[in-house]
Parts: structure tokens; sequence; C-alpha cells
């Protein structure tokens, strides 16, 4: 079960002394699930220990125990040698063990000073906070925090990077001997993410231990010294960030990555969705919103199409606007579906053309939480089990129970509320819910996001049984090994625009390079097949 | 500094864009637009502009001292993402148990004010517990809050409404009292007094102290404010017994200014209450607003009551021109929030 | 400030001061005369009740007849705040004149009394300040009629029963009064039971409600007196609900024209009585025309205007006659 990766080089860890952390045997029961099967894990003063592991893997509840706000069932854990024991967060940040949650624990409507000294105010004698003294210390803390920011700035007028940023100088504020910080650059864009991996880099080099979470397995070697890999609540490995991205994709997954995937179809058909030079002009345009400009890229009968790109560079904007989600508006350009003109530009002109969409937000955007499972699945195909307005109990209650058997959703029961399925079930209810409506185009947006490894195989099956049957689908993914696998072909997005197109079995560097280029001229080296 | 800094210029370059200004002065700007409206439509007398006549600007902040000092309450409660419906309710209550305990008790000055005004935040304080301690929402708290202080001002005034004569021995209250509805120099009010007093001492406690940082954290961010060693839980608390204490001020003075207390007082306040703080900026999901904007947005409704007024416009007209500048700085809020990209809630 | 203040209303003090040192003949207003145009602001306490819309509606209809008035009505909107705010921005247009029903009586008595001495004339309606600043007062007494009503609902049920009584806003004066009034009416007939009486608010809907509930706990109940017209059309349905229809006697007041009043409830023989509560629009208007346009030096400190009964033998006839 355990595999050791061979390359571990402790040679290399700056790491001084005995460990500054050490967790022995931590385990953790919610209810009959195992969250945590007795994990041991430690953490050198000055190095940045890499937390690998897939959703559920148990990495979260790890750090939680470490920050306080789980209490473990058992295990140790002690802090320089001495025992700890944590009731709660507040436990550890006295202790030095700062985390910085994805949800960035900032008030938005607090300047950075506030923000940075928000429950140890310096005051002048009495009442009166010493905004001056304050504003003065913040800004030595984000200095150290590699960042020049006003600190009368209000938080909530910063970027996501430079909110990050912010977060991190209010560790600092804190003392932090420990800091764990959970996927930080999954919201900022690739300039944003390598400025912090340098600012990573420098606090380690002050000697404040890293617990560095992440799913980007690009990142590793850019931030790690060491990387530990979780899965099914257990560590499963430890490897050195150099070891070859293969290797530790096997780890996450706990078998050769390419046995998830379906073959690939045999043959296509017809083109069910033609772009040429289209550009989309929302009615409202909404700031920070990448709009399409000038995108071509083919669909065809039984074929599955990647969608690639950095964070911003698109994918869930060009999805939204063919299925005129979240704004109206007109495309100009040629856009075909199924061979004619189809004047998109609103929800009901894509479905009249048969476009269903998977968004990447099931719970916001995909389900009725609060609904049953049969009201669900019905919810975009209404009008078939209403006849004449009146709700049909017998038409309903066949189309979801053919639904559930078709893919498999657990528990099989129709009244079960959506809030009580698992992140993989409820996907196969959004994918049902979408499929009644009979499409020829189904656009899928980050379709495994938040399920198990087990779930994910499942929908690639899924994805790759329907393709067989005539189905169009164009998938985006920010997981590119995810793509290579699954798609017969995949087209590289950047600000909006779709750069160059990759064959089957394409090589993952060329697709980065592509999707990193700085200008169309790098791009135009990377790509084989544009 | 480090080396990491210098890799990433644009994020030393501090950004304030001109809309993010405007909606910090939203309100101010509100008003000098309600001003510069009443100077251009303001009807001439004798040569003079009415609307700047001093009895007329003495008589504008006369009838905002009221709703103003309840809407400072409001402001925390509103920053703290809470809400308060009972304020008018126990500006009533106040204003008739002080009527009551001045003329049918007998009691002194000295003994009354201290009571009403302890009864006042107790009452706050308590909707503020029950709201937190059994997790009921506020709005539903403070409504039911704002039936019970309306029954106990009835049963505190017998079904009845008390005049406040003045003088000396029993069924009279202590001449001193009178001067709640006196004006100072013959012109300024000396209920507005108070509501500036008020207003200086409510600015100051939620932007210089770190009781004020506290609000806006609690409203802000709960988790973060929770984190970071903020006793949430009270802060929540001191936000109704806050807006306890301002409905005990606002009804003391409402005795005071009319010398009379009814159970009926008040009625409807804490709408305008609230108009005057949203109007001033302050955000309804919390976490973000101002104090000196809510008193802009009191003076705001003042003003354009009266210039309206001042110029005949009919009654049905002016609560629809209310109703109008309500929502434009609703829209304003929301659409510089869109604008400015920092409306994460 | 006290000569900045002087000086802005140079004239009125003219006038005090005149009428201080006796001048007894001198016209009650300094800018009287036949040939000028007069504002006169209207303070009224509120918009809400449909007795206050009677009252607007006849001062509008009969201001016609007075080509040189113009009213401004202001809505006190049932706040003692907005009203002194109303009758302070009137002092500040300097209406000539100022007629005023006063929402509650005390809290409008500084204000009323500081016009009154700034020398414009001031005629209250329906309810009076507290001291005697103010020019006229015009008005129906609210104890005498509902004294009156209690005595004809002591002559409707000679051989007694019992009796609830739907009451108004608690602790509004019309309220208190019209309540003791009653009270004492109905004490004429000591077989007379008063058996349940509760606060309506002169609310409709808050009647049906109550009076529903008080027939349940009274099936007894012969005869109801409500405060005002409304709330006996929510005792009507209250009683209609329970199949009551002819068993409980219903008397009004208030007295209201139109297709929705009291007269045509009366009139359909769905109440049994309902008193005129007047508006004294008329009698107000024509103390206004002798102060402002005559230049009266005297009027009557108190016009009441007498109440009528409306029962089946005139209601049919007024409500015709009203058809203009």
């Amino acid at each position: 079960m355990r595999a050791e990766v061979p390359g571990t080089d402790r040679a290399e860890t700056p790491g001084t002394g005995g460990p500054l952390l050490s967790m022995r045997g931590v385990r953790k029961r919610f209810g009959g699930v195992h969250a945590l099967r007795g994990v041991d894990f430690d953490l050198r003063r000055g190095e940045v220990h890499v937390l690998l592991g897939e959703n559920g893997a148990g990495k979260s509840t790890l750090m939680g125990v470490l920050s306080g706000a789980i209490v473990p069932d058992d295990g140790e854990i002690s802090i320089e040698g001495v025992p700890v024991r944590f009731g709660s967060p507040r436990d550890a940040h006295e202790a030095g063990v700062i985390m910085i949650p994805q949800e960035l624990d900032l008030v938005p409507g607090l300047d950075i000073a506030a923000n940075l000294f928000l429950g140890k105010e310096r005051r002048r004698g009495g009442l009166a906070l010493d905004n001056r003294r304050m504003r003065a210390e913040a800004r030595t803390l984000l200095e150290r925090a590699g960042v020049s920011l006003d600190a009368s700035l209000p938080v909530g007028s910063l970027r996501m990077g430079e909110r990050q940023l912010v977060a991190i100088a209010k560790a600092l504020a804190a003392d932090a001997r420990i800091l764990i910080m959970d996927e930080p650059t999954a919201a900022l864009s690739a300039a944003e993410a390598d400025h912090l991996a340098g600012v990573t880099r420098e606090l380690a080099a002050r000697g404040v231990g890293i617990v560095y979470i992440s799913h980007r397995l690009e990142e590793v070697p850019r931030v790690g010294d060491r990387v530990t890999v979780m899965r099914d609540g257990q560590r499963v490995g430890e490897a050195s960030p150099r070891a070859p991205q293969s290797e530790l994709v096997d780890l996450l997954v706990g078998r050769p990555f390419s046995e998830l995937f379906p073959p690939r179809a045999a043959s296509v058909g017809a083109p069910v969705l033609e772009l040429a030079g289209a550009s989309y002009a929302p009615d409202r345009p909404r700031p920070g919103w990448q709009h399409t400009r000038d995108a071509t890229l083919s669909v065809h009968e039984g074929e599955i199409v990647g969608l690639t790109g950095l964070m911003g560079a698109g994918r869930t904007e060009m999805m939204s606007a063919l299925f005129g989600f979240g704004t109206t508006g007109r495309w100009r350009g040629t856009v075909r579906v199924g061979g004619v003109d189809a004047g998109l530009g609103s929800v009901g002109a894509a479905r009249r053309a048969g476009i269903a969409f998977v968004t990447d937000d099931r719970r916001g955007t995909g389900l009725v939480l609060q609904h049953a499972v049969s009201e669900n699945v019905t919810m975009s195909t209404w009008r078939r089990v209403t006849p004449f307005g009146f709700v049909s109990r017998r038409l309903q209650g066949r189309a979801v129970s053919r639904a559930i058997a078709d893919y498999d959703v657990r528990p099989r029961r129709p009244e079960a509320l959506a809030i009580n399925l698992s992140g993989g079930n409820q996907q196969k209810v959004v994918f049902a819910k979408e499929l009644l409506t009979r499409p020829r185009l189904l656009l899928l947006d980050e379709p495994t996001r938040g399920v198990d490894v087990g779930a994910k195989a499942e929908i690639y099956r899924q994805v790759r049984s329907l393709s067989a049957t005539g189905l169009g689908v164009l998938v985006a993914s920010s997981e590119l090994p995810e793509l290579i696998g699954l798609c017969d072909r995949i087209v590289v997005m950047r600000d909006g625009r779709t750069v160059c197109e990759f064959g089957a079995e394409a090589d993952e560097a060329a697709i980065r390079a592509a999707s990193e280029a700085a200008d169309d001229t790098a791009a135009a080296a990377g790509p084989h097949a544009a | 500094m480090s080396l990491a800094a210098a890799s990433a210029p644009e994020a030393a370059r501090p950004r304030r864009s001109p809309v993010a200004l405007l909606v910090r002065f939203q309100s101010l700007l509100g008003l000098l637009i309600v001003i510069a409206a009443g100077l251009v439509f303001s009807p001439h007398r004798h040569g003079r502009l009415l609307f700047l006549q001093p009895d007329n600007v003495a008589n504008i902040i006369r009838s905002i001292s009221e709703t103003g000092i309840l809407a400072l309450g409001m402001t925390f409660v509103i920053i703290a993402a809470g809400i308060d419906l009972s304020v008018g309710a126990v500006l009533g209550l106040s204003s008739v148990t002080t009527a009551d305990l001045l003329v049918n008790d007998g009691w002194g000055l000295w003994s009354t004010l201290p009571l009403v005004v302890l009864i006042g935040t107790a009452f706050g304080a308590v909707q503020g517990a029950i709201s937190t301690r059994f997790r009921i929402q506020a709005f539903i708290v403070t409504l039911a809050g704002l039936q019970a202080a309306r029954g106990l001002a009835l049963i505190v005034s017998d079904n009845s409404f008390i005049n406040i004569n003045y003088g000396h021995g029993p069924g009279s209250a202590p001449p001193a009292f009178a001067v709640l509805g006196e004006r100072i120099g013959g012109v300024f009010p000396v209920a507005t007094l108070v509501f500036i007093l008020l207003a200086v001492a409510a600015v100051a406690l939620l932007n210089v102290t770190r009781y004020g940082r506290y609000v806006f954290a609690t409203g802000g961010n709960e988790r973060a404010a929770r984190l970071s060693g903020i006793p949430v839980s009270r802060i929540k608390v001191s936000v109704y017994a806050l807006t306890g204490f301002a409905s005990a001020i606002a009804g003391i003075v409402h005795a005071g200014q009319f010398s009379f207390g009814s159970p009926n007082d008040g009625t409807g306040y804490e709408l305008n209450a609230i108009a005057a703080v949203v109007i001033g900026g302050t955000d309804l999901f919390g976490g973000a607003g101002s104090m000196v904007g809510t008193v802009a947005g009191a003076v705001m409704l003042g003003a354009l009551a009266n210039i309206l007024q001042l110029n005949d416009v009919s009654p049905a007209m002016q609560l629809l021109a209310t109703g109008a500048i309500i929502v434009a700085a609703a829209a304003l809020q929301t659409y510089v929030g869109q604008r400015s990209g920092g409306g994460s809630r | 400030m006290r000569i900045n203040c002087r000086a802005s209303w140079l004239l009125a003090g003219a006038v005090l001061a005149l009428s201080a040192t006796g001048a007894r003949a001198k016209p009650l207003s300094a800018t009287c005369g036949p040939n000028n145009d007069y504002v006169i602001g209207v303070a009224q306490a509120n918009f809400k009740e449909p007795y206050r819309e009677h009252v607007d509606h006849e001062l509008q209809r009969l201001v016609k007849n007075y080509p040189k008035f113009k009213l401004v009505i202001a809505d006190g909107q049932a706040d003692v705040n907005t009203q002194v705010s109303d009758v302070e921005n009137f002092r500040t247009q300097q209406v000539d004149l100022l007629f005023i029903s006063p929402f509650e009586s005390a809290p409008l008595t500084p204000v009323v009394t500081s016009l009154y001495k700034s020398g414009t004339p001031v005629i209250e309606l329906d309810r009076k300040t507290t001291n005697d600043q103010y020019t006229s007062f015009v008005g129906g007494d609210n104890r005498a009629i509902a004294e009156q009503a209690g005595r004809y609902a002591a002559s409707q049920l000679p051989d007694g029963g019992e009796v609830a009584i739907l009451e108004g806003l608690p602790s509004s004066s019309p309220a208190i009064e019209r309540l003791d009034g009653f009270k004492a009416g109905i004490a004429t007939n000591p077989k007379i039971k008063l058996v349940a009486v509760q606060p309506v608010d002169w609310m409709e809907d808050k009647a049906e409600t109550v009076f529903s509930a008080m027939l349940q706990a009274h099936p007894g109940i012969r005869l109801v007196y409500t405060s005002n017209d409304l709330a006996a059309a929510g005792a009507y349905i209250a009683i209609k609900d329970a199949n009551k229809l002819g068993q409980v006697k219903i008397i009004g007041t208030d007295g209201l024209p139109g297709p929705s009043g009291g007269v045509r409830s009366v009139a359909d023989g769905q109440w049994a009585a309902t008193f005129v509560y007047p508006t004294g629009a008329a009698e107000a208007l024509d103390l206004a025309k002798r102060i402002l346009i005559d230049c009266a030096s005297s009027v009557p400190r108190q016009v009441t205007v007498p109440t009528q009964l409306i029962d089946q033998s005139n209601a049919k006839g007024l409500y015709g006659k009203e058809q203009f």
C-alpha cells in the first residue's frame, strides 16, 4: 500500500535541528467515515512542506487538527518537542500555528492595517486607536510579506493576489511559527502565483515552517522542499518536489493514471458546433469577466473536445456565453449548431438549439440543494412531466426512476434531498437533469471538481458512452492530465481567444507552454497541430 | 524591499477609482444635491431665500433629531449585519415611561432619566441576547420586540397619553425637563444639540475605538472576527444594547420636546431610521458603512421633506420623491460596489 | 442671534406690539383686505382615516366659493413630530392663516402658540391645543355626541340587554372621550349590561376580528357601539359571518357620506344608526373669510357644530340628496 518514492533527497532540505512539528498516529472519524487513519506528519524549521491529495484524501482534516479547528480522536502533536493539545483555533493561534484558509479570513470593509491588527489593536493610552502606529507597523509587515500597499486601503478594493499577501502579513503579525497555506494559488493569476511562490520561499528562509496544501502539481517544484501525498485518510508516500509529475499523479490516484480513462471513439460524425471568428458581446458586461473574442473551434458528433487555459483565460466564460448563462448577449462571427446559424445568446435559444450545460458549481447553479432528487432531475424538463400545466406524478416518477437507474444515483430514492448526496452523486443528478433535455451538444465545466477518484472514473466512462451515442461534448477543465486522458482534441484559450489546438495524446508540457505564452508568437512555436 | 516585491511592481500601485471615491461620499453627495435643489427652488420672500433662513434650517435639523438619534444606533446594528425594527416602539415606551414617572409617580429627573435609559438599553440587550443565543434572525426577534415594547408602553400608560405639565408638587414634572423643547437663542433646538452630541460620540466610537473595529469585523466576516479573538457574541448583543440606548434617549427627547408621552409615539420611525442609514451608504449586508453618512442621510431626508413642502408639493408626491431617493441611493451603492470589484460579501 | 431673528419677523412683531398696546379694534390679521390673495395652511393630522379624508374633501370643495383663498394641505402622518414640522414650515412660508387638526393636543401646543403669537390667525378644527393661544375652535363635542349615542342605545333596548363597545386607538383623546360619553349615555338605562370593551384602533379589519371573538364569548350581545364608521363596517361583517344579522344592532360614529360611508350603511339597513361627527369645514372657511377679507377684529372663540342622528327615518333622504 505504502509506496516510498525513491529520490527523496534530504540533503537538500534546509531544515535545521529537530523537527519543528511532529504529528504521530492522528486518527479522526466522522460518523462511519474514517477521515484520518493514523497519519504521521512532520515539519522542519525553514522548510516548505507540500501536502498533496485528492479531494477527500484527508489533507484538510489533518490541517484542521493542526490548526485546532478539529479535535482528533487519537494521536499526538508536539511542537519543538513539547506535546500540545489544541481545543480551538485560538489555542493554535497562541502557539504560533496559523492557518490561511482558502476563504481568506479578512474583513473586506476594513482597511489593511485594521485587518492586520484585528483583535490586538494598538491604542493610545485609553480608548482611542493609534492608527498612525498601526499603519507604520503594517507597512513593515507588508514589506516582509513582499508587497507594498497603502495600509489605509480597504481590503475589499484589493485584487485576490494582493489579499493573499495581506493574509500572509496578518499571519506574520500574529508571530506565526508554523504557517498553513490552503491552496493559496487557487484564485490567482499565473503572475500572482509566481510572486507568491517567491514570498513563500522568503518566509521559509526566515525560519517559518510552512505547510503548503495544493493540487496544482506544476507549482510543486517551485515552492516545495518536500512533498507528502495523502489518499483515503492515509499518508501514502513522500517524494521530492523534483520527481516527475506522472509519479506524483500515480501516487495521488493510487493506480496508474491512464487506467482511469475509457478508450477513445473510433470515428466521429457531422459537426454539432462550429465557431469561426466568433466573439460575444454581453448585454451587461461584468467586471473581471473574460469575454470570448475571435474564437474558432468545432465539436463533432461522438467527439469529446477539451478546453484548457490558465485561470482567467475565459473557458467558463465561453461556455456560459454559448449557453447565454449569466448575461444575455449577442454572438458575432460564425456560430453554428447542427449546421445552422443558431442565434445563441440566451438560455432559451441554447435549449432550443439542443445545448445542455453542466456548470462548474453544482451546489450554486446546478442543483436546488433543498429539493428532492426527483424535483432536480426534472427541473430542466418540467414541460414534459406537466401536461396541460398539471404536474403528473406518474410521468415524473417514470422519468426520475429511469434517470436514477441510468446514472446510478445513490441512494436510489427519488425523494432524497440533493443536499444529502455525496459530491459524485450530486454530479450524476446534474448530468441526468441536463441529458433529459435530449441535447446534441453537452457543455461540461470542471465536471470532476470536488469528487473522489472513483467517481471521476465513473464520470469519464459516462461521458464517453454518451458521446458514443452521437452526442458532441465540449469539456473545460483546469486539470490537464484529465483532458489529455479523456479528450479527442484539446483547444487552448488565452485572454478570451482560442490560440491553438492539439490532437489526442498531446504532450502536457507543450499544452502548458501554449497556455502560458505571453503572446501569440511564443505560442506559435508550441503546438504541433494548429 | 524583497526581491519578490520587485517582481510584482503592479501590486505596489495603490488604486483609488473615482467611483469608489463617489461612494465614499455618496451620502454627502446626496445631501449636497438636495441642498443645491433647495437653493434653486426655494421660494423667496423679501428678496431672501426661505430655505436658508436660520429659522428654517433650525426647523429642518429639529425635525430629524429623533430619527437621527435612532439612526446612529441603527448604524452600529446594520454594520454588524443585523437589523433592529423595535427602535420606534422602544422610543414610545421610553417616552411614555418618562412622562409617567415624572407626572404620575412624582419622580425627579435624576432618578427617572437614568432608569429610562437603563430600561431601553436592557430591552435592546435582551433582544440581542435572544437573537445570538438562540440563533433567531434579528428581523424576527426585533419584530417581536416591536410588539412587546408597544404592549409594555400601553401597560405603563394605562392605555392613555400623558400630558406633561411643569411645576412643583404632585402631578407636575420638574420645569428643567422642559429645556428639551426649547431653542437656544430662540433659534437652535436643544433636541438637535442632543443629537449632535450623540452623533459626535457615535462617530468617535465607530471610527477611532477598538469597539468600532470589532463591529465592522463582526459584520464583515464573522469567522475571521471569531478567529482573531473578538468576542463576536458580545459585540452582537452590545450593538442592540446601543440601539436600545439610542431609542431611550430619543424617547426622552420626544417626551421633553412635546411635553407629552404616548404609547403610540414613534410609530414607523424605525423605517425612517433605516432609510437614513442606507442613504448614508451603509451596506444592509453589514461590514461596511459610515456614521457621518448616516447623519448626512438623516439631514438629507429632512431637507428634502422641507424643500418639497416649501414648494407646496402635495404629500403624495413627497412620499414618491422620498421613495425614489432611497432607491437611487441603494442603486448607486450597488453600482459602485460592482465597479470597485471589492464587493465580496 | 436674537436680532437676526427679530429682523426676519419684523412685520409679525409689529402686529404683536400693536395688539399688546390695547388696540382692540385692530383686525385679527395684519394683511387683511378684500383685494388680496391668501394662502391658508391646513395641518391635517393624517391622511389615513376616512374622516380626515372627508374633511379635506369638504375643505377643497367649499374653498371654491372663496376665489381669494388657496389651501395648502400638509399630511401630519399621524406623528406629532411630522405635524410640528408641517406647522413650522407653514410659518416659514408665512401663510396668512392656519387651519389645524392636531394629531395630539399637548405636543402641538408650543408650535401653534408661537405661530399665533407671531400674528398668524389660527383656527383649530376637531381638536384643541391645551392653552388659549389660538383664534377660534370649530368642532363637535366628542363626549356629547357619544353620550347622545349612549342615550339612543338605551332607548333602543328598553328592556335592557348585553352591549359591547369597539373603541378607537386607545390613548388617543377622541377614543377616550367617545368611550366615556357612551358609557355615561347607556347608564341612563340600568338594565343594560356592558359586557365587553376592546380597542380596534379605528380599523375595519381589526373590528371584524375582535367582534367575531366577542360574539363567540358573549352570544347574547344585542347592540354594539363603535367609535367610528369603519369599525362599524367591520362589526357588520362579523355579525353576518356569525349568521346573526338582525339580532345585533350597530351604532356607528362619523356619518360619512358617499357610497362607502356610514349614511349609506344606515340607509341600507345594515346599521341601526350613526352619529355625524361634523367636519366644520364650512364654519371654518366662513371664519377665515371674516378674518382675512372682512378684516374682523373679533370672531367667536368657539363654534360647536352640532351632531346629527342618522337612522332609518332620515338616512335614505340624506343619501339620496347628496348624489349631486
